[in-house]
């Protein structure tokens, strides 16, 4: 290998990223727009549920439910309606995401010592809010049993299960903090793929590389030398989207800022890899950008970022180790919440660098087959 | 060829101006042809040729000044010109994967030319340029030659008055070249107009009339034997064992207003009132030089143009 | 007018000719999404269960014992572990085996036998905000349960009445997905995302390569409009896009069972519309765009993020920020996510859903109007 091709070849590489301003552009401010405006999207809390009452009962009891309800910070009573019919129109129309409906002479049951049923209509064309939106409800109804217990006096003393449950690593459980994290692993992968794919097949459609491999140039070189500026740019990128996130969002930070950066250097790598072994193989720009549309559309999917690995089928969970992605999320998720260090995030480290291995190594093979055609 | 005897400007152009960025390709250009007129645009690369062509085809908007195209402005009348025009561009403007029929038919239709008709033209096109075995062929898989050819029965087909051709034969064997130009000859005896850019001077020789564009300006202008008339003298051949020198031995010889190698012989600009066989043949001797042979030959216009280009003549 | 449609009629045959002879981007464009809209489907849910729960007992009681049993036995909880102490929780959540943890103290069964409130510790992993609300959800209701009960039980060993206490009981309905499969919810949205990422990207391509490929300028010397250009170019692509979402519904409803409770019309047109809109971006983009390249690049980055993201269709948008709902506006794939879901989930037609239907045509409309604009300007200058 010949140190001063390889210099030669990231300088030209460098001169030509330079006269590209929408490329500076594309991967260094883009992505921190793409951070600040989609992060707000990702960090949204079920919380502020809009919310319809239909009060049948008109007592004390109804209303100070309703008080525990819009109290809780969980639901917004944006509507009071007169019957149950009033509410499909609404519901139809997403103005409220949950209904609380009070029956007449709920006060009087509750006084006779009988169960009286509180209805709570849930709108499950969101599945989110209408998981955790009912599991809210039930909550604010025992809530209010038990205090209604503590308030009438009625002591029992009676064997019961007191459960202390604790929230760990995440005690207020906002999406930001694992979210965002998340988020700042995916734009970088998506920008890098982007543009990292067109590098190789730009050359390859204006004649350039055939010119290239009629020099002694050899493959890992060519490798090297193309590579070396996109890197220096996406780690530039890398820590400015990543300070963005943290500082932007005031994601707390419990762990150790070597792992972080370790983990998302090891994730570039594999991106940046991954968009130049497609673009090695394609014989066209357009090409290259349907593959990398390929694998993106699963791999934002199928990687945990959205939907929760632990909810997707058994035969579905082992394809999306092939995914670097979900290695990324979670060192990344384990290190800014739980705080883990390198130690418990061995596993997931060694897997990005095994990518990182394997991609590169398919990349100098197709690169030595691209010389030798 | 012949310059026809009515002179109502197919093109007009007046003060035309066009630059990229910095770079002026199109400075204040006077220009007019006429109905009928083959008209030769030439000039090296970068000379404006085609952005002049572009203009006026009005698929580029000039910076300044005015063109008129059958007295319609291309600029604020485009609508009124293109039905009447057809442009070939320099580089291959046809759909590669669609087949040779296709690409015609889907141009034709575009243009508004009728079913029927399209039939017809695109047959006798097709014939009349030995392309009809290659009809269901995709464009790509044309040569050279054959897809300049494609081009032009396309540009024909929906009739139009005046062909404006960027560099048509560039790249194209010289056998296509002559089928081109006989083209070309029939079109003109139909008494349509032609503009057509070419680096080949042997092709200027060919038109009625001929402009010589340089950094975005016209040098030259008129018929060819107008322009040869331009050039002083006779026009030389020197053949010599070593033609360099040759050259080196007719250098200032009194009479001799260039000399230039080409190929293996020097050619001679001589305007001595003298026959030059003896005066240089004399010189030739004196240096030495055997081997030599002089023969007059016509001047053409490559050698017309290298002379001129050294000097500027109102046009 | 008739020639203005013979000439759109040139350019669709073209447009079908040139699909015709690249297979390759016919796979892409119908097959690709029909695909990934199968495997997606069947892989994502934002269902919650089997959550995996490790259980340190200190006390090894039957009590105790009777305790866990409500965990084991639920569907919720899945105990995929016995740990001996505290370290072994860390370990756990450490490694994600579990996300949950129950610990029972030693003590347990005495506090118990002495009448008194006994404590058990649950401990949950917050790194996954939503599976782990729920899970508090449950475990709380678990526990509510499993300490009505023994109270109930003690009571009647002694011969109490404490029927002279009475609780609400909340009986939750939830609307438009009784059974709360997500995937009912996700596919439809799933189903807009895949194809606006799709449409985009091929259209942004499409007017490029003309400029590419040289022909751009014969077409401008044409009697072609560019409106009657860019309409030209779209129908092809709005055909294929619309055999997708063909596609695609038949596909969800007979292999997925996502109901199609309201009016399959009024889904066919909203589709229509959106496939037309998205289209209209990518041809925004490909007349702002100077390469081919960079035409490809916005269209991945416009088209891409924000349909996951802004569409509605995986996180709600109603409680972000203002000027985030405008820019959501701005994307046809957050008016069909609600088109969509309307139709399949809440029974909704045409009476509902017209605004959504009457932006689409107007976002259009204007996505044309722009372009056929730019297209012209770019060209020439």
């Amino acid at each position: 290998m010949s140190p001063k091709r390889i210099r030669l070849l990231i300088w030209k590489e460098f001169t030509q990223l330079r006269r590209d301003p929408l490329l500076i552009r594309l991967l260094l401010l883009m992505p921190v727009l793409q951070l600040i405006l989609f992060g707000y999207v990702v960090a949204v809390d079920v919380r502020n549920l809009s919310t319809a009452v239909v009060d049948l009962d008109h007592s004390s009891t109804s209303r100070a439910l309703e008080s525990a309800f819009s109290g809780s910070g969980y639901f917004t009573i944006t509507q009071h309606v007169a019957s149950e019919d009033d509410l499909r129109p609404l519901l139809d129309r997403g103005t409220v995401k949950v209904a609380l409906v009070i029956p007449e002479g709920t006060e009087a049951r509750l006084t006779r010592g009988e169960t009286a049923p509180i209805g709570i209509i849930v709108d499950g064309s969101d599945s989110q809010i209408s998981a955790v939106g009912s599991g809210y409800a039930s909550q604010i109804v025992a809530q209010f049993n038990t205090q209604r217990r503590d308030d009438l006096g009625i002591q029992v003393a009676a064997p019961s299960v007191d459960a202390r449950v604790r929230v760990m690593f995440n005690p207020t459980l906002d999406p930001v903090n694992t979210m965002i994290p998340g988020l700042i692993a995916a734009i970088m992968m998506i920008s890098l793929m982007v543009i990292m794919s067109q590098a190789v097949v730009k050359e390859r459609e204006s004649g350039t590389l055939e010119q290239m491999f009629v020099t002694p140039i050899k493959a890992t070189e060519y490798l090297i030398g193309k590579l070396t500026p996109y890197a220096a740019l996406a780690t530039a990128q890398m820590l400015l989207v990543a300070a963005g996130g943290l500082f932007w969002f005031k994601v707390p930070f419990n762990g150790s800022i070597w792992v972080v950066l370790l983990g998302l250097f090891l994730f570039m790598f594999t991106c940046l890899g991954l968009g130049l072994l497609i673009s090695l193989v394609s014989r066209t720009r357009h090409q290259a950008q349907q593959a990398v549309m390929f694998i993106m559309i699963p791999t934002m999917v199928l990687s945990g970022f959205i939907f929760p690995i632990a909810s997707m089928p058994a035969l579905i969970q082992p394809l999306t180790n092939l995914i670097p992605l979900t290695f990324a999320l979670e060192v990344l998720r384990g290190a800014f919440v739980k705080g883990s260090d390198l130690a418990a995030l061995a596993p997931q480290m060694l897997a990005l660098v095994g990518f990182g291995v394997v991609i590169f190594g398919a990349a100098i093979v197709a690169t030595r087959r691209r010389i030798s055609e | 060829m012949t310059t026809p005897a009515t002179a109502a400007p197919a093109i007009r152009a007046s003060g035309l101006r066009r630059s990229f960025g910095d770079t002026l390709a199109v400075a204040d250009l006077d220009l007019e042809v006429g109905e009928g007129a083959v008209f030769g645009l030439l000039g090296p690369d970068g000379a404006g040729k085609s952005t002049l062509i572009r203009m006026l085809a009005t698929v580029l908007r000039p910076d300044g000044g005015e063109a008129s195209v059958f007295g319609h402005s291309v600029t604020t009348q485009a609508a009124l010109v293109t039905p009447r025009i057809g442009y070939m561009s320099q580089r291959f403007s046809m759909y590669p994967d669609l087949s040779v029929a296709e690409n015609m038919d889907f141009f034709a239709t575009i243009r508004g030319v009728s079913k029927a008709d399209r039939r017809t033209r695109s047959a006798s096109l097709l014939e009349g340029m030995g392309l009809a075995e290659f009809t269901k062929r995709q464009a790509q898989h044309l040569s050279g030659g054959m897809k300049q050819k494609l081009m032009l029965a396309t540009t024909l087909m929906h009739e139009p008055d005046l062909l404006l051709l960027d560099e048509p034969t560039t790249g194209v064997d010289p056998v296509s070249r002559r089928e081109f130009w006989r083209i070309l000859a029939g079109l003109h005896r139909a008494g349509k107009t032609v503009l057509v850019a070419t680096p080949y001077m042997d092709e200027a020789e060919r038109c009625t009339q001929i402009a010589f564009l340089d950094n975005g300006r016209i040098k030259q202008f008129g018929t060819p034997d107008e322009i040869k008339a331009r050039v002083p003298g006779r026009l030389v051949e020197v053949s010599a064992t070593y033609p360099r020198a040759a050259l080196a031995a007719v250098q200032g010889v009194p009479g001799v207003e260039s000399a230039h190698l080409l190929g293996d012989v020097v050619r001679v600009l001589w305007s001595g009132a003298a026959e030059p066989e003896q005066a240089l043949g004399a010189a030739l001797a004196a240096a030495g030089v055997d081997g030599v042979g002089t023969r007059e030959v016509a001047p053409d216009m490559e050698t017309v143009f290298a002379y001129l280009a050294g000097t500027e003549v109102a046009v | 007018m008739r020639q203005a449609l013979i000439r759109i009629g040139a350019i669709v045959r073209k447009e079908f000719r040139h699909l015709g002879r690249d297979p390759r981007m016919l796979l892409a464009v119908v097959i690709t999404p029909v695909i990934q809209l199968l495997l997606f489907a069947y892989a994502i849910s934002f269902d919650v269960d089997h959550v995996a729960t490790i259980v340190i007992d200190f006390d090894k009681s039957p009590a105790s014992q009777r305790y866990l049993q409500q965990y084991e036995g639920s569907p919720f909880f899945q105990v995929v572990a016995h740990g001996s102490s505290l370290a072994d929780v860390d370990d756990a959540f450490d490694h994600n085996t579990a996300r949950v943890a129950i610990v029972i103290p030693s003590g347990f069964a005495r506090t118990l036998a002495s009448d008194a409130a006994a404590q058990v510790s649950v401990l949950i992993d917050g790194s996954e905000p939503n599976a782990a609300k729920i899970s508090q959800a449950y475990s709380v209701a678990l526990n509510q349960l499993y300490g009505q009960q023994l109270t109930r039980d003690w009571a009647d060993a002694q011969g109490l009445d404490l029927s002279s206490f009475g609780l609400l009981q909340p009986q939750i309905r939830t609307w438009y997905n009784p059974e709360r499969r997500s995937s009912d919810f996700l596919i439809p949205g799933l189903m807009v995302v895949i194809i606006a990422i799709v449409t985009v990207q091929q259209t942004a391509v499409t007017l490029v390569r003309e400029r590419d490929l040289g022909t751009q300028e014969q077409l401008e010397v044409s009697p072609m409009r560019r409106i009657e250009l860019m309409v030209g170019k779209l129908l092809p692509w709005t055909l294929i896009a619309f055999l997708d979402v063909a596609l695609i519904t038949g596909l969800g409803r007979t292999l997925f069972n996502v109901p199609l409770r309201g009016d399959f019309w009024a889904l066919a047109v909203g589709a229509a519309l959106f496939v037309f809109a998205s289209l209209g971006m990518g041809l925004l983009i490909s007349a702002i765009a100077p390469t081919m390249d960079t035409a490809n690049i916005m269209a991945l980055l416009i088209a891409f993020l924000p349909s996951f993201l802004l569409s509605g269709f995986a996180f709600a948008l109603d409680q972000i920020p203002a000027f985030l709902q405008w820019i959501s506006y701005a994307f046809p794939a957050r008016y069909m996510v609600t088109i969509s879901r309307g139709v399949f989930l809440k029974g909704a037609g045409f009476a509902e859903l017209w605004p959504e239907m009457v932006s689409l045509v107007v976002y259009a409309l204007v996505m044309l109007a722009i372009s056929s604009v730019l297209y012209g300007r770019r060209s020439r200058a």
